[in-house]
């Protein structure tokens, strides 16, 4: 079991607001639609190009959440530094929640920063948690246009 | 293509949901969407070593199914402004979840017509895992 903390580490305090990561997300026209059959969707517009054309969409859009994925190598996968020391070794995903802003294609590249908006400490069923709210900011690069944030919880115990 | 949802046309306390069929491979397509490879999505053996009874749906696939829901329910026209869910129970991998949702307000802002909806995951007998909120903007008549 991890130490108990009375309160938060100077260095988680400082942790907030700073900056977690850079990553670069590829959103192709088969991992959109990928997505959207994992999803489920059976609309033809987040399949076929032409339908979405036909509709007024300038490529194949995603389905709202899809925002591409990190482009992975095998080089540096798995290498994130930890922003602060965690003493709690167990994670849960406590939540998601998406803002989408603007539409994103088939053929989009997506710069995402992600910051640490807050941390706390508080009492569970598991014992003393870390509860860790994150924002991540999605920019595409042709035109420098925030296409939507998201915001998770992560909870450590 | 389903008729365009109008905000003159929403009540408050109006109901909507989808019911989806989970399996392993519905899993795997969604490890495959979503790089998530943890093995208690898709590997039997790997989850009851973890004290898990089963495998499990993943989180994000429920927060997505519940992005679908509003998404088809909003029609073409419809904006979803944010959506946002909590994971608070597991969900085995060969139940149907019915995803739904409840018009909880209907206001205008800013210039828009927007509703608010309360979202949930639900299992086959009614335990609810996996509650929600989200906004959309719909088109007037």
């Amino acid at each position: 079991m991890a130490e108990q903390l009375d309160d938060l580490t100077d260095e988680m305090k400082s942790a907030v607001g700073q900056e977690t990561g850079r990553t670069t997300y590829e959103v192709t026209t088969q991992g959109s639609r990928t997505f959207a059959r994992a999803v489920g969707y059976t609309a033809e517009k987040y399949f076929d190009e032409a339908a979405a054309k036909a509709l007024g969409y300038t490529g194949l859009p995603a389905a709202p959440g899809f925002l591409g994925m990190p482009v992975f190598n095998p080089q540096s996968a798995g290498r994130r530094e930890d922003t602060f020391s965690n003493p709690f070794e167990r994670r849960l995903n406590g939540g998601t929640e998406v803002e989408p802003i603007e539409q994103v294609y088939g053929g989009d590249v997506l710069d995402a920063v992600s910051r640490i908006t807050s941390l706390e400490l508080a009492a569970g069923r598991l014992g003393q948690m870390l509860i860790q709210n994150s924002e991540t900011i999605y920019t595409r690069e042709s035109d420098g246009a925030v296409v939507a944030k998201t915001r998770g919880t992560g909870i450590s115990y | 293509m389903a008729d365009q949802l109008y905000w003159d046309d929403v009540e408050e306390g109006q109901e909507f949901k989808l019911t989806e069929p989970m399996s392993s491979q519905r899993l795997v397509i969604w490890a495959a969407a979503s790089g998530d490879f943890y093995q208690i999505h898709y590997d039997d053996d790997y989850a009851k070593n973890n004290n898990l009874p089963d495998i499990i749906v993943h989180g994000a696939l429920k927060g997505m199914l519940a992005g679908r829901l509003v998404d088809e329910w909003k029609g073409e026209e419809g904006k979803i402004k944010n959506w946002g869910v909590s994971y608070r129970g597991m969900d085995p991998a060969r139940d149907d979840l019915t995803v739904w949702g409840k018009v909880t307000k209907k206001y205008e802002e800013g210039g828009e017509a927007l509703v608010d909806l309360d979202l949930g995951v639900a299992q086959p007998d009614g335990t609810q895992t996996t509650p929600g909120t989200a906004t959309v903007s719909l088109p007037k008549r």
